[in-house]
């Protein structure tokens, strides 16, 4: 199992956030799982490099933070998208698609 | 970047509670992870021990966390302040060498930059006025002199370049009715003096045009200063009256408060007025005390405003030869006549300190690069464990900036308490009103002059350490390698420099404390000790009639002579030592009448009986008046050495004759018979020659403004009381003014060659201990980075007076270069000086001399205290110590 798991290209961390919390507001463990299923577990995000990307998000203004219940009833960290983030979101795809598209150009058909 | 900043701004006021967020956070996610684990079947242990592994630290994530939120550059900055503070108490002699040479070099600066600026720089208080001249009549005898009112009156309507011009007499008056009976200075002025200057009352009306003319009612400006302390500033002062010299006044305006000239100036009064009273102004050959402003036309030069003024000149001497012939007209920008007097003693202290500041900057220099050579190890390892490069600058520029601002703080405080010292020493009369105040601009120029030395000097072992290969630097110490690289080489040269600018300052002091020795050595005509003076103009109105005037006066000597310990009291109408005294043309009995410009032309002394005893003028010839020198008696007159000698040659002037003025048909002349010669007195300030002197006694010329002079046995200041009170008996309103010993008059007479001299022997001497900081350190420093060459040296065999030797040799030759440029320079520069030395040329070889040796000998003493360290190097420690 851990040798199908991907590591992250440079970046794509915050692609990967943004996108998840595109789809609603979510707690950082919730980010990490979501990831992973929706990656069909390719994608593991650790903890380490989780939080400082969530607390970088945050200053530049692409996400913010509250504090919310979570399904278990605990006090958890909710964060959101800005409109500066969707901007951020919408760029950020845009340049990904381009960059694997002209990745899969120059690799050609195999 | 504004959430950015709140984001920071959060994470830093607030930090515990966003580190309890950060906690409850993480601590939210590793419980669901381990519930996760536990629900696909791990036992808590296994599961617990899977987290482990995957997440790593948890004070590693927070710390990344933290950066990622960027507290990390404002806690650093706290973190290497506190450091830096640390650091800095570790190491106190060099942080309080470092702070008192920053103070030093911004606080002199700051100090001196503003007394130029307040005096020099300043704009008068006049608009356009650059466009503003003052015009002085002149003639080959005297120099520039004032102006008789009627060329005046010709100046302003034949010359055209000029728009307009405005006569200005200086007056001084008894005000009465207000306060106090006491002296005020005024100015009887144009009446379009105000509006030729481009200001206009505060309040009140300015004169009218017609107030020129004889006969106009008696009318007042108030200064604003006067306006406060009379009238508390009242606004309904204006329309009451004050009494001046026994005349009710009315008060028609205040003048702005910006309003300043070149004589003090109380109150303006119109010169019409003023002529009422003094009609022998309206004489041609009169020129009392009065000075000429005129205002440029539109499109009209100074230079040619200068021709068309002297072309006018020349007719007027050509159609009035009586009273012009030979009168020239001299124009100066007003400005000029400002500053004047104490523009080279400002320029000089101004040069002095752009000296004092290059100094403290080669020295704050120096100190930086000592102290960062010394670190470059302690840096390299810095970086060697793992802080970035930016880290290890960020740290020094901390350090930097406690000093510097310590620095600047202190120098603030220092200009501030140097300005005022400065106020203080420079007497008033020669400031003409021009404040000094801290000079916002100069203070910040010095400041981030010096600071930029620091910051920039501070950070070389920064740069050095992480330019250099870490490795090298560790290995061996890193010693072998600072010394005798561009860093070692630099540091001398910085010390050679402050030794030669250290010479330059010092020969400037030495020849300006040269100067006024040979200046107060020099013989006034008088003996100064125990003598006070003080002045007294009687009020026109009341002593209208000669007689009255003499009354008081033999009131007055009668009655200080009864006070206790007076050896001698006189009356005389011109002090020695100050300024703006009558003089007069004579005709010497039998003498081949010369042109009429060519007259002998001596200052004139209006003298009582003792003035010769009080003031200890040397009597030469013949006798001193008596009392029976009065009314009725025959005239007679003393005169000065310089006149006998220049009139009368090998022959005995006593019982010659002269009179008044020149020979006319028209008039029985009045012959004066000389009965006594007196030696020269400086009249005119101890730096200018004596002049011819003619003596009257006060019987025979009545004046109505005269000095009382006592002599006495006792300390002559404890006098003064005493004699306000015998005055005061006689007339209680009566002024007096002026009260001085006459110690304090040869003081304040030589005030501006005292204040450079003063200050610039401060300047030399903290250039010296700057300089001696700085060879200090140069040696101190090789004495520590050679202390391996020294012990192989010891260890070889080399005495320990071998060792000294060669260490004292390396401050030797700093030192002999140091002079040696200075000399150079000092010949060079103290040229520009000459006008402010007397008697001493600017190449004086005994103090070239004289400060060479002592700085030699600083120098000496400043690398033999670090070399004697070389004698306790033990061998054996030196070279284990690698």
């Amino acid at each position: 199992m851990p040798d199908q798991r991907l590591d992250l290209p440079q970046g794509t961390l915050d692609l990967l956030i943004l996108r998840t919390l595109a789809l609603g507001p979510q707690h950082g463990w919730g980010i990490s799982e979501r990831v992973q299923q929706t990656s069909s577990d390719l994608l593991h995000i650790q903890q380490g490099s989780l939080y400082p990307a969530l607390h970088r998000l945050e200053r530049r203004g692409w996400i913010k933070a509250r504090w919310g219940t979570s399904d278990n009833n605990r006090r958890a960290k909710y964060y959101e998208l800005t409109k500066a983030g969707t901007r951020r979101l919408q760029l950020e795809t845009e340049t990904w698609k381009k960059l694997t598209a002209a990745v899969a150009l120059v690799l050609g058909p195999c | 970047m504004l959430t950015d900043l709140l984001s920071r701004m959060r994470s830093l006021l607030w930090r515990k509670v966003v580190e309890d967020e950060l906690e409850t956070e993480l601590r939210f996610h590793r419980e669901r992870q381990l519930q996760k684990y536990q629900a696909s079947g791990l036992t808590e242990a296994e599961a617990l021990h899977r987290l482990g592994l995957e997440f790593g630290g948890l004070d590693q994530v927070k710390e990344e966390c933290r950066d990622a939120r960027g507290v990390r550059i404002m806690e650093t900055l706290v973190q290497d302040l506190r450091y830096g503070l640390r650091t800095l108490r570790n190491s106190p002699g060099f942080t309080a060498v470092a702070v008192l040479t920053l103070a030093l070099g911004i606080g002199a600066n700051t100090a001196i930059f503003s007394l130029v600026y307040g005096v020099l720089l300043r704009p008068l208080p006049y608009k356009d006025a650059s466009r503003l001249i003052m015009l002085n009549e002149t003639t080959p005898r005297v120099g520039l002199v004032s102006v008789s009112y009627p060329n005046f009156v010709d100046w302003r309507s034949q010359c055209r370049a000029f728009a307009d011009m405005a006569a200005v007499v200086g007056v001084g008056l008894n005000l009465s009715g207000v306060t106090q009976p006491e002296h005020v200075s005024g100015q009887a002025v144009s009446p379009n003096f105000l509006t030729l200057l481009g200001l206009h009352p505060l309040l009140g009306r300015d004169f009218d045009l017609s107030e020129e003319k004889l006969g106009a009612a008696p009318v007042v400006l108030l200064s604003y200063p006067l306006w406060q302390s009379h009238f508390g500033g009242d606004p309904n002062a204006v329309g009451r009256t004050l009494t001046l010299d026994g005349r009710s006044c009315t008060i028609i305006g205040v003048l702005p408060p910006e309003f300043r000239w070149m004589e003090k100036a109380d109150l303006l009064e119109p010169f019409g007025v003023f002529a009422t009273n003094n009609q022998d102004y309206l004489e041609r050959s009169e020129r009392g005390d009065t000075a000429v402003v005129g205002r440029l036309a539109p499109g009209s030069s100074f230079t040619q405003a200068r021709a068309e003024m002297e072309a006018i000149a020349a007719r007027l001497a050509k159609d009035w030869p009586g009273s012009n012939d030979q009168f020239g007209v001299a124009l100066r920008p007003i400005r000029d006549v400002f500053v004047s007097e104490i523009r080279p003693a400002i320029m000089l202290l101004f040069a002095a300190v752009i000296f004092v500041l290059l100094i403290a900057c080669a020295n704050v220099t120096n100190l930086f690069l000592m102290r960062g050579a010394g670190r470059t190890r302690e840096m390299a390892l810095r970086i060697a464990i793992g802080a970035t490069r930016g880290r290890v600058i960020a740290q020094l520029l901390a350090e930097s900036l406690i000093l510097t601002s310590l620095g600047g703080v202190a120098g603030v405080g220092l200009a501030v308490a140097a300005i005022r010292g400065i106020g203080s020493l420079l007497p008033a009369d020669r400031l003409a009103g021009a404040g000094i105040d801290l000079n916002g601009p100069a203070l910040l120029f010095t400041a981030v002059l010096v600071v930029l030395a620091a910051f920039v000097f501070g950070l070389a072992p920064a740069l050095q350490a992480t330019k250099a290969d870490v490795q090298s630097e560790l290995k061996e110490g890193g010693r072998s390698t600072s010394e005798g690289t561009g860093q070692g080489r630099w540091r001398g040269i910085l010390a050679i420099a402050e030794v030669a600018l250290s010479l330059i300052l010092l020969v400037g002091a030495g020849l300006m404390m040269k100067s006024l020795y040979r200046l107060l050595s020099e013989d006034a005509g008088i003996r100064t000790e125990r003598v006070l003076t003080m002045a007294m103009s009687l009020r026109t109105a009341q002593y209208n009639k000669d007689p009255m005037i003499l009354n008081f006066w033999d009131r007055v000597l009668h009655g200080v002579r009864e006070l206790p310990g007076i050896e001698a009291a006189a009356l005389g109408t011109a002090i020695p030592l100050t300024d703006g005294h009558d003089r007069t043309d004579i005709t010497i009995e039998g003498m081949a009448l010369p042109k009429p410009g060519s007259f002998p032309h001596p200052d004139l002394h209006i003298v009582s009986p003792a003035y010769v005893e009080a003031l200890g003028i040397r009597l030469l010839r013949g006798r001193t008046f008596m009392d029976m020198d009065n009314e009725s008696a025959p005239h007679v007159a003393m005169i000065n050495a310089r006149l006998a000698r220049q009139y009368f040659a090998s022959a005995d002037p006593v019982g010659k004759r002269f009179m008044f003025g020149h020979p006319s048909p028209k008039r029985q002349p009045e012959w004066i018979t000389i009965t006594g010669v007196v030696g020269d007195t400086k009249l005119y300030g101890l730096a200018n020659p004596a002049r011819m002197e003619v003596y009257l006694p006060f019987r025979q010329s009545v004046s109505g403004s005269m000095t009382l002079i006592l002599r006495s046995a006792i300390d002559p200041a404890a006098l003064t009381s005493e004699s306000r009170g015998v005055i005061a008996s006689i007339d209680k309103d009566q002024p007096v003014f002026g009260i001085a010993t006459m110690q304090e008059l040869v003081r304040n007479s030589v005030s501006t060659r005292r204040i450079s001299f003063i200050v610039m022997g401060a300047f030399s001497g903290l250039a010296l201990v700057l300089a001696a900081i700085g060879i200090y350190g140069v040696i101190s420093y090789s004495v520590a980075q050679r202390a391996h060459e020294i012990g192989i040296r010891v260890a070889l065999g080399a005495r320990p007076g071998d060792v000294l030797r060669m260490v004292l040799g390396q401050g030797a030759k700093i030192a002999a270069a140091g002079v040696v440029i200075g000399i150079v320079a000092s010949f060079v520069l103290t040229r520009l000086m000459t006008n402010l030395l007397y008697n001493v040329s600017p190449a004086d070889p005994v103090t070239f001399a004289v400060v060479t040796v002592l700085l030699a000998l600083i120098a000496l003493i400043a690398s033999w205290i670090p070399a004697r360290r070389t004698l306790r190097v033990d061998p054996i420690a030196a070279l284990r110590r690698e």
